[in-house]
Parts: C-alpha cells; structure tokens; sequence
C-alpha cells in the first residue's frame, strides 16, 4: 500500500475524471485558484518548542526537544539535526501503525534537507565541549490529519517549534573549568536556536498536461495527480532544496514555478514570524507574572532537566548533583540549616519532603513515597514550618498561595505523577493558618493521609 | 545464458572473432540499417498510409520506437520486433510450461510471459480416456494429474479477457513431461516452424522446442492413441506404461539427453537461432570429434561451433545467389 | 579547500565542465531479463530487471498497468569504511523511491497490464553521483530486456563550488557541503523527470547548474543510445536468419 499515494484507493472514477476536467479550465474542487494556499493557523502548546499547524483539512504537530550526545567524528563542533516523522494511522486509513511507510521517510528526508542542509539552523552554537558534548535537536512530526501536502504542512509545523525551542543555557565551570553546568531556567533564560532563514516547502502538484499546475494539493488532487515537485524556498530568493521524480516537465515551468515558490515562500514567511512575535510576546508577559514565584519555575526547570538527561551518560548525572548543590546554596537563605542540606544529599525521599524549600530535586517519576514516611514527615514538618518560613528569604507571605497555583499547574502536565506525591503537593504549601493551629492539621492531615 | 564468459586463448579469441565477423559480413546489410534504440524515430513516408504495430508510438506526431530492435515492413504494417522481449504468444503456438498453481478447476502456468497461463480442467483429458462432464471428484482430483511444479506440454487456445493465455492440452502429445531436461533460452531464439515435436530416432530422445523459450528433451514416450474405444485395452495398456516409467533410465540415454541439452546451451550462449537442423549438426560434430559431455561447454567447442555456423551460413548463402 | 585550482582544474584533473569516463557493458546478469553495469568514473553500478512477470501480491496488482518496484542498495563494501545497513535505511528507501517513480515515468506500463517489473539496482563502488549512474544502469537494464518505454532516460548530477558550476561530481567534492544537483531527463522529448537538490543556492545561479546538469545528461544519453545500438545490431547478426 505505500507503494501508492494515501489516497488513490478511495477515488472514483468519476471524481478523478471531475477533478481533472474541472482543472482544465482553472478551478479546483475547493474553490480555490490554481496558486492559492489554503489558509494557515499556528497554535503553539505549553511546553517551548511545540507547534500544531493546521492547512485548511491538514493537521501536523511539531516537537523540538533536545538533549547531549557526543557529535560525529568528522564534525566535531557541530551540534545534530534530526527530523522523526511519524505518520499516524489516525491521519488516514492506509497509513501502516508502527512501520513508516516509504512517503514518510520521504517526507522526513525533505524536510531534514531543507532544515539541515541549508544550513537553517546553526548548529556550531549547539557545540558545549567540542569533540564530546554537544546538543542534539530533534524534531518529532506527528501527523494527524491528512488533508493533502503533508510536506508543506510538516515544515511549517517543524519552522514554527524551532523558532519557539528554548534550551537551557549551559557553561563551563567547576574545578577543572571542563565540567558543564546547566543553568535552570530562572537563573539565565533559556535560549533560543539560532535561526539564519526559513526555508519554506512549496508543493506543486501536476496533471497530465503540463500546463496545468497547482499548489497546495489537497488529498483529492493528490490521488489524481501525475507528478509533483516540491521546491524549498526561502524569502531572500535562495532555493534550498528540491524534490521532484515523476512525470516529465520542461526548464521553462520548472522556473517559474520556482519562481512563484519564492513569492509565496515570503508570505508564508510573514506568516511564521507574526504567529511567533504574538506567541514571545504573550510569554513575555506570563513570565512577569510568574517572576516573583521562582518557585514554580524552578519546577518547570527541573522537570526539564530531569527528563532531558534520561538515560544519558554518567559524566550528566554528576553534574545533576552538582546542581542540586548550587541552585539550593543559591535559593535557600545565608542560615540554611544543616540538616537540610545533608537532608538533601542523603535522597531523593527527604527532598520530596521539603518540597517547599527544595523543589529542584523533585523528581516526577520517583517511585513514590511511604505512607508512614509521610506521616512521619508531617510531623516534623509542623515543627520546622516556623523555621522554612523564615527561609523563604526575599519571597512575601502572599505569593506562597501563588505558588500552589503553578504547582497544580504543573502537576497537571505530568500525569505519571503518583497520587502521594500529588497529595503532598497540595499539604506543602503552608500558609499562617497552619503556624496557628499545628496539632489541628497534623490530625486532619493524618486522617486525610489514610 | 547470456554472453560469453569464457576464458578464451589468444588463438581462440582470434578464431571466434573472425568468425563472428564472417557472420556479421553475411548477415543482411538492410538489417543491420533498420536496427534502432528506443525513442528513435522509424524512417517512414508520411504520405503513405501505413499502420502502427508493436513497439512503436506516436510522438507529436512523427513515429518513434519504443524498444531497441529491428525495424520490419510487411505491406503497410510497420513495426520494430524487439529481440530479447518476452515471448509474444500465438494462438496455436505449442508452449511448455510449469505448474506453478492448482486453483479450482484450472492450472495456473508459468510460461516466461508478463502473466501466467490457465490450463482448464475441462481442456484437459482424463486419464483414462472418456469424454465426460468434469464432475466435483475430478476437481478435487486435479492433483493426481498435475501438481505444482510439473511439466507440462500444451497449447495456446485463446487469450482471455485480460489478456493472459488459456491452454489447452487435449490431444496425447500434450501432457505432463517427465524423465528429461527443461532448458529456458530467450524465445526470440526459437522460431515459429511447422514442427515443434521432434521425435530423435537415433538417441530415443524427444525435443520439444516450445515457443516461449521453454525447451523440453527427454526420454521418448510413446504417444498413446486416445481414440481407442476399447477399455480393457487401455486399462491394459496404461498398466503396461506405468511399469515401464518406474523402471530406470539407461545411462546412454541420459547422456543423450546431456549431450543435446548441451549443444542447446553453445548455441543460445553465442546467440544462435536452435532449430532441429543445428542442434543436430552442433551434436554431430561434438560425436564426430569425440568431445566429452562436459567439455561442450569449454572454450574450444564454442568457438569450433561458431566456425561451423558461420561456415554454414556462408554457404547458404552462396546457394541463394 | 580548494576544490578548483586557479588553473581551472579539479581535484582529479577535470575541468569544470568535463564529465568522467562513462562504461557501459549490457547482459551481466545472466538470470535476470535485462540487466547492465554502468560506470561514471570510480562510481559502479550494477542493475537488473524482471519482467513485465505475475505480480506476486495479488493485493497490489493494478488492472490497467504494470506495477514498478524498486530496491536500491550500496554493497557493503562500496564506500570506504564499511557500510552497516546496506538497504533498509531511510536513505535507500528515499533513492529507491524516486528511481521508481522515475522510470514508471516513462515505462509505457499501460502495455502491460497485471504485471510487474522489478528493477534491482545496487552499488558496487560508489565514489559520487551513485543516483545517476544507478538511473542510467537502470535504462539500459530495461532497454535490454525489451520492455517498451517512451524514451530512455538519463541522469547526471552537478554543483557549484568555488563559486564555478561543476559537473558530475565525486566524493569529495560532493562532501564538501556545497550544493548538488542531480538531474534526470527524456532526451528525446527534451523533459525534466528528476530533480533533487540540496544546499542553498540562489535563484538565477541554480538555473545555470541545472542547465549544466542537463547538457551532461545529454552526453550521457548520447552514449548510451550507441551502446544499445551495438549490442542490438549484435544480436541481430548473430543470430541470423
């Protein structure tokens, strides 16, 4: 089945023969003219470095994450690119679950020229220590409606998630001034990839005269269509990639197509670039609010750490634990106590604890905390509640109500979160009331425990 | 069996390219001129009107060919026969071929064409010999007759409706072949003749040179006369056969078969046409100089073969002026 | 580096608009209905066609054509340090694609209905522009085997590098980052069918390189017709009467 376009198998006769005599005289099954795109909405997710991109029926998701890995031997200053398509079985019903077919190795290959081999991306800024560490990107397409041109809708979706990818800011420090410290993002902000131009896909679909030429093919026109090119532009007139294999065409149309590609390309460029100035700026905003509780942040910050260095090597562990160190030197106030901190260098279970003071070691996918462990806890817990509010040094009364809130925020992102530690969260938070009135709480927080 | 891989002396090289090069000087100068490749443009008068056959196409309106062959006018028709094509079937063409299925009621054939052929139950004779209505046991029976990769002997009836072929193998020199050797050469090597059954009285051999390319020798079996009303005979008969077919195939006859199957091999790997005529005088001359079996495939042989052709064809030539 | 010297002259002595040695030799494979060995320079590619034959997966048969498959893959030991996945990989399942959807451009499948045409095509030496000579391999393989096709087609791949258009490049300079442009076209009827280029190149300088690339391809198609005029005049006369 992959041996043929997505479609073919559901047309009739009848309706390609419309198609294709409808098209001789200019006019397109959706009403469209011959070189119309259909319209184009972004929408951009929680996280940075996510995008949904919707082209009139298509729908395409785009994830950028990225994470260390040790560069190729012959580049060894570069960071890597790599692109996953994954054609999902949802989109339409001849997409194979599991295996990619041949039209989304395809898909990715063009893609992954247009991005990579133009040179869209800077990838020497990725490079932390050259020849061992560098940052690997990588861009997951999900596919989840097939409207026709998932090519075009595919790289607008990978553009638009690039352009909003914040990675942590890492530097080089410690001892031997060769140990890379990753700086969480409420102490540096987060960076953005370099990005030198956007490369935009065009796809022209062509029928069996060669005269006849459409952009955008919807997944009708797809099936009836006799050959196709998709050309890489970008708005500065340069052509970064082509893909064209299939019926026969002349010189002259190729041109202009290319030509009307780039035309096209500086639109849908002004496009990208409004969606994304509107998705920084809202950002912007939402960061003052949240600046004054860094503590939700630091969180979010975690998290990201956390699960960026999932299976990585030692050498990322180590300094994990080097930061865990430094972000609770930095936050916790000049007389920390010291069972804290040995506290925090014992475990993880301690830390999960100390939730309000540590949130950094927090980790979502501990295995969970003992019900005796916690009420144990709460009970030391109700006679250092004086003493961390005390710690919370620069912090008003008023905003650890406001932490509560990102912390539900956040907790409901991460579904693996364990029920306990979901609990937790809520008790953490202490507030006047509780200095007030410990042994109440300590009652009801026993009783609710069970 | 495609081009020659020999490891030839420095004599035998010189031998078999003057060889080739006498056959190249007698073939018909007007051939050599009408040979083109693909997308060529066929020189024709556009006054005239003339018909478009195989391998040719109309490109903006001038004609052009669409394989690498030899251009042939017969009266107004004008086509470009391909050389090593597939096999281009006739009705009436005697093929053989491998069973590659049993489906209901019909054998589906491999014949070295773009589809298989069917073989229907009912073009098929029973094996003892009434003419009857094929009822629901002779279907599940088919097995017994052929199974899957038999041979079989058979002839072109018609071409069906999406253009595969449709056997039939009523008479008792079709059937299932045993007890020898299946060559496949090109079928562009095999040239239409009046005879395609070769009875070689002086081996006990049977050749089959069917018209797809598939070539059969083996062992000579009589062929039974199916008109025979009598049963018991018949009955008598075909026990009589099947005693015989167990017994085993004297070793002069199996090197006869080799020998000839040999000979085929030489003529096909120079690119010779296999008709009786030459596939005897190749196998004479291999006797005739007491070669070994085995050694009819060595250097010497092919190119003491393509002397001798192009000795032959010279003379025939000169027979014809 | 310097890929092209202040004299005009490539790493390997060309100049910039001179193509490599071309060799073609047809029947190599003696099982398959056609099949050729064509190579450009150091690159070798050996193809081999069968068909039009019955289509295997019943499911997949097609009742007004042919159907085209394809399988490219490089040998392992084609490229200087080993080759782990010879076929599989995303980049011979992409090559493999667009050689099919190349030649079904041309094949006149509408002859064969029900019917399938394999075409096999591996690298044996790669050294630059495997697709092109595995495109050109692939003609001459169908043209041996008899099966009808609107007109051959030939490809070559050229770059620009140095600020000089290149054609039919090698390795290195292929490696060096700058941009390739691989070409197929119908000589005959004068028509693009393959067009895959990466790197950035502005407009106007990419309508010159694809110019190149489509002069080379014409060389090529050159020699390719007189090869298959040989080997049919060949067949013809020996064959005989």
């Amino acid at each position: 089945m992959d041996a043929r376009l997505a479609n073919t198998w559901r047309l009739t006769l009848n309706e390609k023969n419309f198609i294709k005599t409808a098209l001789l005289s200019e006019t397109r099954i959706d009403g469209r003219k011959p070189f119309e795109f259909r319209n184009i909405s972004i929408n951009f997710g929680r996280e940075d470095g996510s995008a949904e991109l919707q082209l009139g029926q298509t729908r395409v998701m785009g994830i950028v994450t990225a994470k260390f890995v040790q560069p190729y031997r012959d580049r060894p200053n570069e960071g890597t690119l790599a692109i996953y398509p994954e054609f999902s079985p949802m989109a339409d019903p001849s997409f194979e679950a599991g295996r990619s077919g041949e039209s989304a190795v395809e898909l990715g290959r063009i893609i992954d020229r247009g991005l990579r081999e133009s040179r869209a991306v800077d990838t020497e800024s990725l490079c932390i220590v050259a020849g061992k560490l560098v940052w690997a990107i990588r861009i997951d397409i999900l596919i989840l409606d097939n409207g026709g041109n998932l090519v075009d809708a595919a790289n607008i979706a990978a553009l638009a998630a690039l352009m909003t990818f914040r990675r942590p800011e890492c530097s080089l420090g410690g001892e031997d001034g060769q140990e890379v410290i990753i700086h969480p993002p409420e102490m540096r902000d987060p960076l953005p990839l370099i990005v030198h131009h956007l490369p935009i896909a065009i796809t022209f679909g062509f029928f069996i005269d060669e005269n006849v030429v459409v952009i955008d093919p919807i997944h009708n026109e797809e099936a009836v269509m006799a050959g196709r090119m998709i050309a890489t532009v970008n708005a500065n007139g340069d052509i970064c990639a082509i893909q064209k294999a299939g019926e026969g065409l002349s010189q002259r149309v190729i041109m202009q197509c290319l030509q009307l590609a780039i035309t096209k390309a500086a639109d849908i460029t002004k496009q990208i670039k409004a969606a994304v100035e509107a998705y920084n700026s809202e950002r912007a905003l939402q960061k003052i609010k949240r600046e004054t509780t860094c503590v939700g942040n630091n969180v979010k910050g975690d998290q990201n750490q956390t699960l960026d260095n999932r299976g990585i090597s030692e050498l990322v562990g180590k300094y994990m634990e080097r930061l865990k160190l430094i972000s609770v030197e930095s936050y916790a106030s000049q007389n920390i106590n010291a069972e804290e901190t040995k506290s925090l260098r014992r475990g993880t279970d301690s830390n999960c604890i100390k939730f309000n003071s540590t949130p950094l070691s927090w980790d979502p996918y501990s295995n969970g905390i003992d019900l005796e462990f916690l009420k144990a806890s709460v009970a030391s817990q109700g006679l250092s509640t004086a003493s961390e509010e005390k710690e919370a040094s620069g912090k008003e009364k008023g905003s650890e109500a406001e932490s509560a809130g990102p912390y539900e925020n956040v907790n409901s992102k991460w579904s693996a979160v364990d029920a306990s530690t979901t609990e937790m969260h809520v008790i953490g938070p202490k507030t006047l009331k509780d200095a007030v009135k410990p042994k109440n709480k300590r009652k009801k927080k026993a009783s609710s425990m069970i | 069996m495609r081009g020659l891989k020999l490891p030839l002396s420095q004599t035998q090289r010189v031998r078999l390219q003057r060889a080739f090069e006498k056959l190249q000087s007698l073939s018909a100068k007007a051939n050599s001129d009408a040979s083109l490749t693909v997308a060529d443009t066929i020189p024709v008068n556009y006054e005239d009107a003339f018909l478009k056959g195989h391998g040719t196409a109309d490109l903006n309106g001038e004609l052009v060919a669409t394989v690498c062959g030899v251009v042939e006018r017969v009266n107004n028709l004008v086509y470009v026969r391909a050389l090593r094509a597939r096999y281009k079937p006739e009705v009436g063409d005697v093929v053989v071929g491998r069973v590659v299925e049993v489906a209901q009621k019909r054998w589906r054939l491999e014949i070295n064409f773009s589809q298989d052929a069917v073989l229907m139950l009912s073009s098929m004779n029973m094996p003892d010999g009434i003419q009857r209505r094929r009822t629901a046991l002779d279907e599940l029976n088919m097995r017994s007759i052929f199974e899957e990769n038999d041979i079989v002997c058979a002839e072109v009836r018609n071409f069906q409706h999406d253009g595969s072929l449709q056997l039939q193998a009523r008479s008792q020199k079709y059937g299932k072949l045993e007890k020898g050797q299946l060559l496949i050469i090109d079928p562009y090597l095999v040239k239409k003749s009046k005879q395609h059954f070769h009875h070689l009285e002086q081996f006990g051999v049977d050749l089959i040179l069917g018209r797809n390319g598939y070539i059969w020798i083996g062992e000579h079996v009589e062929a039974r006369d199916s008109m025979v009303i009598d049963q018991a005979k018949n009955i008598e008969q075909s026990t009589v056969v099947e005693g015989i077919n167990q017994a085993y195939t004297p070793l002069e006859m199996r090197q006869n078969i080799c020998r000839i199957a040999n000979a085929i091999r030489v003529l096909t790997s120079l690119g010779f046409n296999v008709d009786l005529n030459l596939i005897m005088e190749t196998v004479e001359l291999s006797s005739s100089l007491k070669i070994d079996i085995h050694d009819m495939l060595g250097s010497e042989f092919h190119v003491l073969v393509a002397e001798m052709e192009a000795e032959r064809r010279s003379l025939t030539t000169k027979r014809k002026r | 580096m310097e890929y092209v010297s202040p004299e005009g002259l490539r790493l390997d002595g060309r100049r910039p608009m001179e193509m490599r040695q071309l060799r073609a030799e047809i029947g190599t494979v003696a099982k398959a209905n056609g099949s050729a060995v064509f190579e450009m320079g150091n690159t070798k590619v050996i193809a081999a066609v069968y068909g039009p034959r019955e289509v295997q997966n019943r499911s997949q048969q097609i009742n007004d054509q042919a159907l085209v498959r394809c399988e490219y893959s490089m040998a392992n030991f084609s490229t200087g340090d080993r080759m782990r996945k010879p076929k599989g990989d995303r980049r011979s399942t992409e090559i493999s694609l667009v050689i099919r959807q190349t030649m079904e451009a041309c094949i006149l499948t509408h002859l064969m209905p029900r019917s399938q045409i394999d075409i096999f095509v591996q690298v044996l030496q790669a050294d630059g522009g495997t697709r092109s000579a595995c495109i050109n391999a692939a003609t001459l393989a169908l043209a041996d085997a008899g099966i009808p096709m609107r007109d051959i087609v030939t490809s070559c791949s050229a770059g620009y590098l140095n600020s000089t258009p290149l054609l039919d490049l090698n390795y290195i300079e292929d490696s060096a980052g700058g941009p390739d442009v691989t070409v197929g076209i119908l000589p005959k009827l004068d028509k693009v069918t393959l067009l895959q280029m990466d790197a950035k190149l502005p407009v106007d300088i990419f309508e010159n390189v694809m110019g190149l690339a489509i002069e080379g391809c014409k060389a090529i198609a050159n020699y390719i017709r007189e090869v298959l005029l040989e080997n049919t005049k060949q067949l013809e006369y020996r064959r005989g009467l």
